[in-house]
């Protein structure tokens, strides 16, 4: 049984919806309706972002159907529209992002929270923090100049789905490792003085006690770090190769990974969106590329959510 | 206490809000009428033709004060379709009119204009060259492209496994060489391992420059002035090699060569003219030369 809580049932509901709280004297506070008028746009924006897509996608959802997610073969010239190569691109990148720098920033948050000293916690942070603010062309310089000679060695051009995954795996470090962190602190200190008092070794409070007590919050960092992945575009499409139509001949082939792929956000960032104006199916088909990604987006959001489970579960 | 706070009621509120409306209002409209403001002319389209023009914007903007805006967005089928929504008044394209553009704008009507020549070549990376591939044939470039030859040395070259640098599809580049490789036929569509794709020339040029074993096609002017690419030649069927040299294009024994364009819908703007004059001017074909390209004129005398 929750509660109800006093400062907001009290007042009687008013208005559409009764999105008013009314404070007894038949008016609105500016704050109130300020907070109203923000989460309306917040919300229109969103409704309008999908309707505007879907309406710019028509020609091709009613021309293309379901093709357009259960074919891999894309060439604009001949009105081939199969986005699953990009689907593919982009989920294996950032899955493969996600398996490299998951471990890395989870180990490297623990650090800063649990173990480095008290002064350097500041610096630290703000190292990260700064890091993880870096704007990604810069991440994709470095991506061209550092990464592609290396995976030169392992692929054909330097330019695969590979490459991207590692540098999209060093872009979303620092915002996996700030946010872990953010979460490990979260956890009330009285619960680790409590461990130690147990009897608990400083490595047990750890695993014991402080990373499930921050579940969520690492759940939902990792979640967000993913999104993030799934996302980017300018980095990827400069290490990409943005090779269309290449398809694994299984799931556990591994093979496309270090050859040139090509990912939802690299087509949509590259130069076919000039090349449709004035063709609605070439256009819709691209608009439809943003639709899915916005699907594979909230999908993982939603998938995260169910694997957090109840806040209270573990105490 | 509370109660007062409370009591800055509504009024106040909605007609800040009503005010910030008409500002945002007032610079919406305002926006929208200074979209195009003045006679600018806006261009846009292929990354070959662009370095000609944008030269040439230079020179008008500082001797006749006039506004030209250029960008290379989805290169030439980018600027032909630009041009049929009248997003722009210019498109530069590397490639003629095809018949796709015509289905696709049926009612727009495309003036062309040439202001140079140009070849496609074929280039590859150094080391390819330095492995004895100096010539292919018109079946081996397609087997490459399609990624059935998949080692230089299948072609005489050295055991250097072949990477292609394929122009993305809609590149002027790219449909003026399927004309050559494919004729009227349908180009297959590209999927196979060891294949990028590329855009722009500098992109093209670069990747090509920084690989050991590429082949790609990009602008022939392009492939002057750097060791670190080579232009291969063409070997015909009469087992005769033509090289992408100024004779081989003009005399159009070399079997890729195209014109760059300039197109419009309908008759140009006035601006729009001045600056295709200029382009025809001798003027401006001697920026047309300075980058490699060939002036018009001179395809007169070689035919």
């Amino acid at each position: 049984m929750t509660v109800p809580d006093p400062l907001r049932r009290e007042t009687p509901l008013y208005g559409p919806f009764g999105l008013f709280h009314d404070p007894g004297w038949g008016t609105i506070s500016f704050t109130q309706f300020g907070s109203i008028v923000a989460a309306s746009l917040a919300l229109g924006s969103f409704v309008s972002l999908i309707g505007f897509l879907t309406y710019l996608s028509w020609p091709a959802l009613t021309q293309k159907g379901v093709t357009l997610i259960t074919t891999g073969v894309w060439y604009y010239p001949r009105e081939k529209f199969g986005a699953l190569a990009m689907i593919y691109g982009t989920i294996t990148s950032a899955s493969v992002a996600l398996i490299l720098a998951a471990p890395v920033g989870i180990l490297s948050a623990i650090w800063i929270a649990e173990y480095a000293p008290r002064w350097s916690r500041l610096p630290l942070k703000g190292a990260v923090e700064f890091l993880a603010g870096v704007p990604s062309i810069v991440f994709g310089l470095m991506g061209v100049i550092t990464l592609r000679p290396v995976m030169q060695e392992f692929s054909g051009g330097g330019d695969s789905l590979m490459t991207a995954a590692l540098l999209l795996a060093i872009m979303i470090l620092p915002t996996l490792t700030t946010l872990v962190e953010d979460s490990l602190q979260a956890v009330p200190g009285d619960l680790r003085t409590q461990a130690r008092a147990l009897g608990l070794s400083r490595e047990e409070a750890i695993r014991k006690v402080i990373l499930p007590g921050a579940r969520r919050g690492i759940v939902a960092a990792t979640l967000l770090a993913l999104t993030r992945a799934f996302g980017e575009t300018i980095a990827v499409y400069l290490v990409v190769g943005r090779a269309d139509n290449r398809l694994p001949e299984s799931l556990l082939n591994l093979q496309p990974l270090i050859e040139s792929g090509q990912t939802l956000t690299s087509k949509l960032g590259g130069s076919e969106v000039p090349m449709a104006y004035g063709d609605p199916l070439h256009m819709g088909a691209l608009a439809s590329l943003g639709l899915i990604l916005i699907v594979i987006t909230v999908f993982t959001t939603f998938l995260g959510q169910m694997m957090m489970g109840s806040p209270e579960k573990g105490s | 206490m509370g109660m007062s706070f409370e009591k800055r009621e509504i009024t106040t509120c909605s007609s800040k809000f009503v005010f910030v409306l008409a500002l945002m209002a007032v610079l919406g409209l305002s926006r929208g009428g200074s979209a195009n403001a003045g006679n600018r002319v806006r261009i846009q389209g292929s990354t070959t033709v662009n370095p000609v023009v944008v030269d040439a914007v230079e020179v008008l903007k500082a001797s006749r004060g006039l506004d030209f805006s250029t960008d290379t967005l989805g290169g030439s089928s980018g600027g032909i379709n630009a041009v049929a929504q009248g997003l722009v008044e210019i498109g530069m394209a590397s490639r003629e009119i095809s018949e796709r553009d015509l289905r696709k704008h049926p009612d727009v009507d495309f003036r062309v204009t040439p202001i140079a020549i140009d070849a496609v070549a074929l280039v590859v990376s150094a080391p390819v060259w330095d492995g004895g591939v100096h010539a292919l044939t018109r079946d081996q470039i397609r087997a490459i492209f399609e990624g059935k030859i998949t080692n230089w040395n299948e072609v005489g070259g050295a055991d250097l496994s072949i990477f292609v640098y394929d122009k993305e599809p809609g590149r002027g580049t790219r449909e003026v060489f399927e004309k050559f490789a494919y004729g009227s036929d349908e180009p297959p569509i590209p999927d196979f391992a060891h294949y990028a794709q590329v855009g722009g020339n500098e992109e093209t040029r670069s990747k090509v420059q920084d690989h050991d074993s590429a082949i790609s096609q990009l602008s022939f002017a392009w492939t002057e002035g750097t060791d670190k690419i080579h232009a291969l030649g063409i070997r015909l069927e009469s087992g005769e090699i033509v090289r992408p040299d100024r004779k081989a294009i003009l005399s159009n024994q070399y079997p890729i060569v195209r014109r760059l364009n300039l197109i419009t819908d309908g008759p140009p703007c006035t601006n729009c003219s001045v600056l295709i004059d200029f382009m025809k001017s001798s003027e401006g074909q001697d920026i047309v030369k300075k980058h490699g390209y060939l002036p018009l004129d001179s395809a007169d005398d070689g035919s």
